[in-house]
């Protein structure tokens, strides 16, 4: 990123300026104290830290929770006298986002700085910010003396847990979103085959019963031939016709609609009409004579 | 026949000469018409690229960005002015007014004078703010040009910007062979507010800062912007595709610049600047060279084995399968090219009624000499009504891509149900039904065909 390569080449400057000696601004007599807000009702205490333009960052983080005040008091100076520099500013950055928000230090004439951060101030960016920001001190003024540009401690948010939760609502911002996909119904389940086999198999069984108590009860074909002699032709259009009937159910069943069938099964009842006459006429001389 | 040959003259002429893809009459407003020759690289430049140049000043009564209810220009350059408003015919809400008509408007602005209020009143309506009293300068005591501003330092030298997001595509980069900088001379840095139609080209580096000069204190009493904050170029894309860009600074595009030398504080060497193609780039961009999406047909149909496949139907049925096609070309510098989305990135298919039912990215399918075709296969929702394909395709410096294709989307006909028998829940049903039928065939036969036995013939065998 942009912000890496372009303080990078300030802590080069930095280093050369440190081993050279050239003129360079600096700071010294420098403090840092977290007070809390009500001194007297609080029992936390102060915490005065110190830092220096010679040393690296402060190692642990400074705690900073929601009813406290940083206050930082430096001297700038000048290739060591102390003097005003156009540009001091404290940048508080965010690691992850590389978010900075700078405040300004209130410097007067003889390089005495001050600046006074509350929670309050802070942008609501860094306010809920879950790592420590990276606190940067920066020095600089017109003329060829090369500024300062040094992280000088880290700070740690510590929010209320009482209060209020600060809700942030990142901004609308044009991107590609989240993929969706719809979730279909689930459709109608039959229940386990087994189930379904089962009663199959019961059915069946069923037939079977059904031709054994038939021929227990002594059913025969035996009028057969009989009938097949005196009306062959008409018995066997009518049962075959019979039987059609139930092939035309099934073809309405299976793919014909209501359109296609009525024609054929409207023939079919004249035919079986015009045989069963017939046939059954022939059953009925059976009757009379008493064969059945 | 003269005036047909002078027509296809004509026709192949502005054929060849059609480099922006929203045309190519552009309006240069500065302050005095002599000054156009500090410009004179960068204007030729653009007239190198097709454009037709008018300089006029805001004082000008016969300049008018309309006429008869149309546009007399496509694009308005604007270079710093001296006088403290634009003028009648220049007045924000004409120039909104450009905006909302697709105009195209890259404003230029400048530390050594105020802001003109026309163009801070335009700039606040895009929520684009500047600095107050209408005066700011940009200065970095860390990034600065140690040959031009040793002592001021405002001229900042930056590297090329890179991209805005990592699912961005970067146009604004010129290639920095050996790390040549852009120089940001005497420069006014902008602050946006947070509308996703806003987004900056090249920010200000951390320890850059913005102060008014005119102001004698020796320290900034109220900062306006600092670091990443300040924008250094912004752009607005509206709604409708048009751009706005603002240049905190129109020194960097003086002849003087284009070629300068420069060498960054603490750096050993000086390098050249890249103003030239950065300006190239920033203008194309703005006067639609670059960055402008064209969909080219849009088809859809049913994916299903033994189903017709006719394009664009009105109508589907739940659960059918669907393919949806869309050809995208990108227009570039001077012709359209296939557009190829970027890898960290998604061209999405919508289909919804009120809320998205599906959204799913589109892949490229087929490419031919100018477009892109993206597709994606899907299953219709087992919702029926009337849905919408959308293609809501909607990126920082990319133009506006919206399409829409309604469709209805019906429910099963009676017909289109699974049959029982394939159910097998029903299949102790179906059985039921083949042991009556056969049940009763079997009976009819032996009512008519058997012969009665009796029980005194029954009882006669037995004994």
């Amino acid at each position: 990123m942009r912000f890496l390569s372009s303080f990078v080449a300030p802590f080069l400057l930095l280093a050369a300026g440190a081993a050279q000696a050239a003129s360079s601004w600096g700071f010294d007599n420098a403090k840092l104290t977290v007070s809390p807000k009500k001194a007297a009702a609080s029992t936390k205490e102060k915490v005065v830290r110190e830092f220096s333009d010679k040393l690296p960052i402060l190692e642990t983080p400074v705690a900073f929770s929601s009813s406290d005040s940083l206050k930082i008091f430096l001297t700038a100076k000048e290739d060591g006298k102390g003097k005003r520099p156009h540009q001091a500013f404290l940048i508080l950055r965010e690691p992850t986002l590389g978010l900075e928000a700078p405040f300004p230090l209130i410097v007067k004439d003889n390089g005495m700085a001050t600046v006074e951060i509350k929670h309050s101030d802070l942008p609501v960016q860094l306010a809920i910010a879950a790592g420590p920001l990276r606190a940067f001190l920066v020095l600089a003024s017109f003329g060829s003396s090369e500024g300062l540009y040094k992280p000088i401690f880290d700070l740690e948010v510590k929010l209320d847990q009482a209060a209020t939760p600060i809700v942030y609502q990142k901004p609308l911002r044009y991107g590609k979103l989240a993929e969706i996909h719809h979730i279909f119904k689930e459709g109608d389940d039959s229940p386990p085959m087994v189930i379904s086999i089962v009663f199959m198999l019961t059915i069946l069984g069923a037939y079977p019963g059904l031709v054994f108590a038939w021929i227990n009860f002594g059913a025969n074909l035996s009028h057969l031939s009989e009938a097949a002699r005196v009306a062959g032709i008409a018995h066997i259009t009518f049962f075959g016709s019979v039987v059609a009937m139930e092939v035309f159910f099934y073809l309405y069943y299976q793919s014909w609609n209501l359109f296609q069938v009525l024609p054929f099964i409207g023939l079919l009842g004249i035919l079986i009409f015009l045989s069963g006459t017939n046939a059954l006429g022939e059953v009925q001389r059976r009757r009379l004579a008493g064969e059945r | 026949m003269n005036s047909l040959i002078s027509f296809f003259v004509l026709l192949f002429v502005s054929l060849v000469c059609a480099i922006s893809s929203s045309g190519n009459r552009l309006l240069v407003v500065l302050e005095d018409v002599a000054e156009k020759q500090a410009y004179s690289k960068f204007l030729g430049d653009l007239e190198g690229r097709g454009f037709q140049i008018n300089y006029e000043t805001p004082k000008s009564e016969s300049l008018s960005l309309f006429h008869l209810g149309e546009k007399s220009y496509d694009h308005v350059l604007f270079l710093p002015t001296k006088s403290r408003a634009l003028g009648p015919n220049l007045a924000p809400k004409i120039l909104l007014d450009f905006i909302n008509a697709n105009g195209n408007i890259l404003l230029a602005l400048s530390a050594s004078q105020p802001t003109s209020t026309s163009i801070v009143s335009l700039l606040l309506e895009l929520d684009i703010h500047l600095p107050p009293d209408r005066q700011g300068l940009v200065v970095d005591h860390f990034n600065y040009d140690g040959l031009a501003s040793p002592e001021k330092h405002d001229v900042l030298l930056l590297p090329p910007p890179g991209p805005l997001r990592p699912d961005v595509k970067d146009f604004f980069s010129p290639a920095s062979a050996n790390d040549e900088l852009v120089a940001f001379p005497n420069g006014v840095g902008q602050t946006l507010g947070s509308g996703a139609l806003l987004a900056p080209i090249m920010r200000a580096p951390s320890t850059a800062y913005s102060y008014n000069p005119k102001e004698q204190t020796e320290a900034i009493d109220d900062l306006f912007a600092s670091g990443a904050q300040l924008s250094l170029v912004s752009t607005l894309q509206a709604r409708n595709s048009a751009r706005l860009t603002v240049l905190g600074s129109a020194e960097m595009l003086t002849d003087k610049w284009f070629d300068a030398k420069v060498k960054k504080v603490g750096e050993k060497k000086e390098v050249s600047t890249l103003n030239r193609e950065f300006a190239k780039l920033v203008s194309g961009w703005t006067f639609k060279e670059t960055g402008v999406l064209r969909v080219n047909w849009i088809e859809h149909h049913l994916n299903e084995a033994g189903a017709s496949n006719a394009s664009n139907p009105k109508i589907y049925r739940i659960k059918n399968d669907v393919t949806y096609s869309i050809s995208l070309s990108e227009y570039s510098w001077d012709k359209y090219i296939p557009f190829t989305v970027l890898e960290s990135d998604d061209l999405q298919l919508e289909f919804s009624m009120l809320s998205p039912f599906h959204r799913l990215k589109l892949n490229p399918t087929t490419s031919s000499e100018d477009s892109t075709t993206y597709s994606v296969s899907f299953k219709l929702p087992d919702q029926h009504g009337i849905f919408n394909f959308k293609v809501n395709y909607k990126r920082p410096f990319y133009s506006n891509v919206e399409e829409k294709n309604t469709v209805s989307v019906r429910h099963f006909a009676h017909d289109e149900f699974p049959r029982s028998y394939v159910i097998s829940g029903a299949w102790p049903w179906l059985m039921g039904i083949g042991a009556t039928v056969t049940g009763w065939l079997a009976f009819c036969a032996l009512w008519l065909y058997s012969k009665p036995t009796t029980k005194a013939e029954e009882s006669k065998k037995t004994q």
